[in-house]
């Protein structure tokens, strides 16, 4: 926490998108092959006498390039897990067309490339994870060293070593969500389809998956997400697009779609206070309106994941807040530490 | 045992019906086949054509198909069919069905006290016992496993990361078979292990002490205790040390004499059997000696049943009538006889001596000498020649198997000589293309015999008991992959509940099969038996018995006539369809009567059952890559 920094800003939200996601989206920009198409796509859910029930998906019209982080954004019942259903062929368009690599989304083949983490793990309760990626890798073919070189991999990679003999019937919501994630990369898959992949994580396992869909990216990678979580979806997407009622109602670059264009942020430290009202003379004088000047407030992400390493580092001990040299902001309260912070989620 | 004449084909005989194709197994089959690709066909053009219009819909079948044939066929992998079936197998396991094992087990220890091991015949029961249990309980079990498995996975929605791997319909139905029918191998063995313990050490028994013991000439002749309710002969012959008593309930002893003149009763042998039998050709004569296709019929048994052997012939009314096989009657004290002619009596078959069985019923036209049996005598005759041995007397033993042999050689009075010669049966009474007649004869006048072709037969080979107890389970573990076929089949397309009642009823039509065929053949002969299910109905509110005619007048009858023959057509026609299961449950019959079950009957069950699991195979696939899975 960088307390003595100052921001300028009227965002209240300060989480910038990393470096490599900028640099990485505008690598995919040019390449121009498309990894998922919806052709005018619809999807009309009908009860048993095939009377219509709900309209679900209206003429969707979406492309998602290679390499590329596609967000799905839209209040419940929106039409996106609709959509990845489709996509994965898990459902059949009433009208319209899905092409994944090329091929009808009905098709077996493609999921040869794909990894798809359920909106809730679905998984079988009766394997210990273990089993679970053993039996997945399976399914593609793998071969015995290959899998039990891959299900090690993915164990470690998802912190799962030490739970690997226990059923999943006895795991936490998080743990089992890390399974889901694992058996979704079993194949390393060039495509990976992500149904609200940070719900029932704590921030340490949303930060991570955060950090790992970046990472899948920048191994090239194309993921497709769906999410309420907007932090999240600001964080790591690439593009969204933004569904209501089955509608598309926004499509583009998340660093466009958030620049506000006529409002400037400046950051900068060790900055005297002298120094600061100097700055609010010059923003006065040039006809500017000073909206905000503060110090930044950390998220509550940060503050937690910042706990929580410091707890691992030194275990037992709890944490003193260093008392905020500028007396005059009430942000210092925030850092005041305790055993209640458990509860913060960091985008809710 | 009473066989049928399906019983004795062999394998092509079954499949092919040389003379009467119609009847065939292989017809049924294809039509069979035909039937449900013709159905499949116009069932998913409808459900396409609702779903996208009548032209896209033809569109969507034949991609159905080509996709069938292009890429899952040939793209089906043994690696993922094995890892699903692995899945099914742990879900099943750790679903604790192995607790039926525990169940039967239960069930054996509290059967011990019910079952009277001093029963007239104590094998047939315990064996009929034991594999009956086995038999429902593990059909019920594959009810259960197979029906509830695919749509609690999609209920789940643990079916989505299934799909959405490259794993092919084709894959999900063949893993979720084989996975349960391992299922029930794993639990079957187990199973037939303690069936068999039960049976074996059930039936054992030991006699303490001889209760009389004379010495006549050096021969030792004797009599053991009663334990179980009955107590056996036994000779010791001069110079022995070693007896056999005499068969009862089945089964004899080896008695002992000691050095010190006391005797020990071993345990009791030849209870446990699987025969192998040689049938011949039987022919009857009437009273006066003229040849006739059957003998005297002395009851109604004959009026239906039987019909299941005559397949799709039956069922498009070419063949009619009943096909049933039952005792026909010799009369006594006239020339009426039955002639059985055997074939293949080699010497390498026979090396030592002629053993057969005889498995003969009596009908009494009035009580008779209540002491003693009724009477009859055989004779052994050379069909070429008409050379016969002196006919044996012997005294009818009903509901069992009489077990007899004939010594390889005879006593013969050469007149020219006046000198007794041992002649033997081979150049003889055998012709030289190995073939010898049997007459049966009922001595007794006004007294009856009742044979079939199965009541006298050779027995030149014996099989292990062990043996015959895996083939009776074999078959039940052809039933229960079977079920578990259909069970997955319905569970593609059906609610869990559903599928399981749904393959309930498909059993039950099967096991009714006979029935429904009745009641088709009696409404077809117009014969009063109670008529279709409205009809019945009817006599049942009424009170009418069964074979009167129908009291009801006018249109009313005409019209429960005709609805009636719509629900048994229907009817007919889908229990033709299905398996015959009650022909698979009967060779449970066969290990209880101690004869081997026929290889051929195994065959045609075996092969049935493929044919079935194919069909529910290619039915499963349609419906689960036609299903929507996430819907």
């Amino acid at each position: 926490m960088d307390t003595d920094s100052t921001a300028v800003a009227d965002s209240a939200d300060e989480n910038t998108p990393a470096g490599a996601a900028t640099a990485a989206a505008s690598s995919s920009a040019t390449s121009s092959d498309v990894v998922i198409e919806t052709r005018n796509l619809s999807k009309i859910y009908k009860d048993f006498w095939g009377r219509k029930k709900v309209h679900a998906l209206k003429s969707l019209d979406i492309e998602v390039r290679k390499g590329e982080i596609f967000g799905l954004l839209g209040p419940n019942g929106s039409g996106k897990s609709t959509t990845i259903k489709l996509i994965l062929g898990l459902l059949f368009p009433t009208s319209g067309r899905v092409l994944v690599f090329d091929k009808d989304a009905t098709e077996t083949k493609k999921n040869e490339q794909i990894g798809y983490l359920p909106e809730e793990s679905y998984l079988y309760q009766f394997l210990n994870a273990e089993e679970t990626l053993d039996f997945y890798g399976r399914l593609f073919d793998m071969s015995g060293r290959q899998r039990k070189q891959r299900v090690e991999e993915l164990l470690t990679l998802v912190g799962l070593q030490g739970a690997r003999h226990r059923q999943l019937r006895e795991y936490s919501k998080g743990m089992r969500r890390r399974v889901g994630l694992a058996q979704a990369l079993i194949n390393d898959p060039d495509l990976i389809l992500l149904d609200e992949p940070t719900t029932g994580l704590d921030p340490i396992g949303i930060r991570e998956m955060k950090d790992l869909i970046l990472a899948l990216r920048d191994q090239g990678k194309t993921v497709l997400l769906c999410s309420h979580q907007l932090g999240d979806v600001q964080d790591v997407c690439d593009r969204v697009a933004i569904l209501h009622q089955g509608e598309l109602k926004e499509l583009g670059r998340v660093t466009d779609l958030l620049k506000v264009q006529d409002v400037t942020e400046v950051h900068a430290s060790g900055l005297s206070e002298d120094a600061k009202n100097e700055i609010r003379d010059v923003i006065a004088r040039h006809g500017g309106d000073l909206k905000a000047m503060d110090n930044p407030t950390a998220t509550m992400e940060d503050l937690f994941l910042n706990i929580v390493r410091e707890s691992e580092a030194r275990p037992g001990a709890r944490r003193v807040s260093a008392p905020a040299p500028d007396g005059a902001s009430d942000q210092s309260a925030d850092s005041q530490a305790d055993q209640g912070s458990q509860s913060g989620s960091d985008q809710s | 045992m009473n066989l049928q004449p399906d019983d004795f084909w062999t394998f092509s005989e079954w499949l092919f019906r040389p003379g009467a194709f119609l009847e065939s197994a292989f017809l049924q089959g294809v039509v069979l086949i035909v039937l449900s690709i013709v159905l499949g066909l116009l069932v998913g053009y409808v459900i396409s054509a609702a779903r996208y219009g009548p032209g896209e819909g033809f569109y969507a079948v034949a991609r159905a198909i080509r996709d069938l044939l292009r890429t899952d066929l040939p793209g089906t992998s043994p690696s993922r069919i094995v890892a699903l079936a692995r899945l099914a197998f742990k879900e099943a396991i750790r679903r604790r069905v192995l607790f039926v094992v525990g169940l039967f087990v239960v069930i054996l220890l509290l059967a011990g006290w019910f079952l009277n091991p001093e029963s007239d015949d104590p094998a047939r029961l315990y064996i009929s016992f034991v594999l009956t249990a086995t038999n429902y309980l593990v059909l019920a079990l594959a009810l259960f496993i197979s029906a509830f498995s695919l749509p609690q996975d999609i209920e789940n929605r643990t079916i989505f990361t299934i799909v959405t791997k490259p794993v092919r319909a084709t894959e999900i139905v063949l893993g979720r078979m084989l996975g349960f029918v391992a299922v029930g191998t794993v639990m079957l063995v187990p199973m037939g292990l303690a069936s068999y313990i039960f049976v074996d050490r059930g039936l054992d028994h030991t006699h303490y002490e001889v209760v009389q013991a004379d010495e006549i000439d050096g021969r030792i002749v004797g009599k053991t205790d009663r334990v179980r309710r009955h107590s056996h002969t036994f000779t010791i012959e001069p110079g022995e040390t070693q007896g056999l008593t005499n068969f009862v309930r089945g089964h004899r002893h080896v008695v002992t004499r000691n050095e010190d003149g006391s005797f020990t009763i071993g345990p009791p042998t030849g209870q446990l059997r699987a025969r192998i039998p040689a049938y011949g050709e039987i022919q009857f004569y009437d009273r006066n000696g003229d040849p006739k296709e059957t003998g005297i019929d002395v009851g109604a048994e004959r009026l239906a049943g039987g019909y299941g052997s005559a397949g799709i012939s039956r069922l498009i009314g070419v063949a009619k009538g009943n096909r049933k096989l039952e005792h026909s009657y010799v009369e006594g004290g006239t020339l009426g006889m039955a002639e059985f002619t055997f074939d293949n009596v080699t010497r390498q078959r026979f090396p030592d001596k002629i053993p057969f069985d005889l498995s003969i019923r009596a009908y009494r036209s009035f009580k008779g000498d209540i002491e003693s049996g009724i009477r009859g005598s055989l004779t052994f005759k050379n069909p070429d020649t008409g050379f016969s041995l002196t006919p044996k007397q012997f005294t009818v033993e009903e509901y069992q198997i009489d077990e007899r042999e004939l010594p390889l050689t005879f006593e013969w009075l050469n007149k020219e000589t006046g000198e007794v010669e041992t002649r033997n049966i081979f150049d003889h009474v055998v012709t030289e293309d190995g073939r010898m007649q049997v007459l049966l004869k009922c001595l007794d006048s006004s007294q009856y015999l009742g044979v079939t072709k199965s009541g006298l037969y050779l027995r030149p080979a014996e099989s292990s008991f062990a043996w015959n107890l895996t083939k009776a389970y074999a078959s039940i573990w052809l039933q229960m992959t079977m079920i578990i076929a259909f069970g997955v089949m319905f569970s593609t397309f059906l609610s869990g509940p559903v599928a399981m009642v749904a393959t309930a009823v498909c059993v039950l039509l099967g096991f009714s099969a006979e029935s429904i065929y009745d009641t088709r053949h009696f409404i077809d002969s117009n014969i009063e038996r109670g008529g279709g299910p409205i009809e019945s109905l009817v006599r049942l509110v009424k009170q009418d018995a069964m074979t009167t005619q129908l009291d009801v007048e006018g249109v009313a009858n005409t019209l429960i006539k005709s609805a009636d023959a719509v629900i048994v057509y229907t009817m007919d026609a889908v229990a033709t369809a299905l398996p015959n299961l009650p022909r698979m449950v009967s060779t449970a019959e066969y290990a209880a009567s101690g004869i081997d079950i026929f290889n051929a009957v195994l065959a045609r069950h075996s092969v049935a059952t493929l044919g079935y699991c194919l069909l529910a195979f290619l039915i499963s696939y349609f419906f689960l890559k036609a299903r929507e899975i996430a819907a």
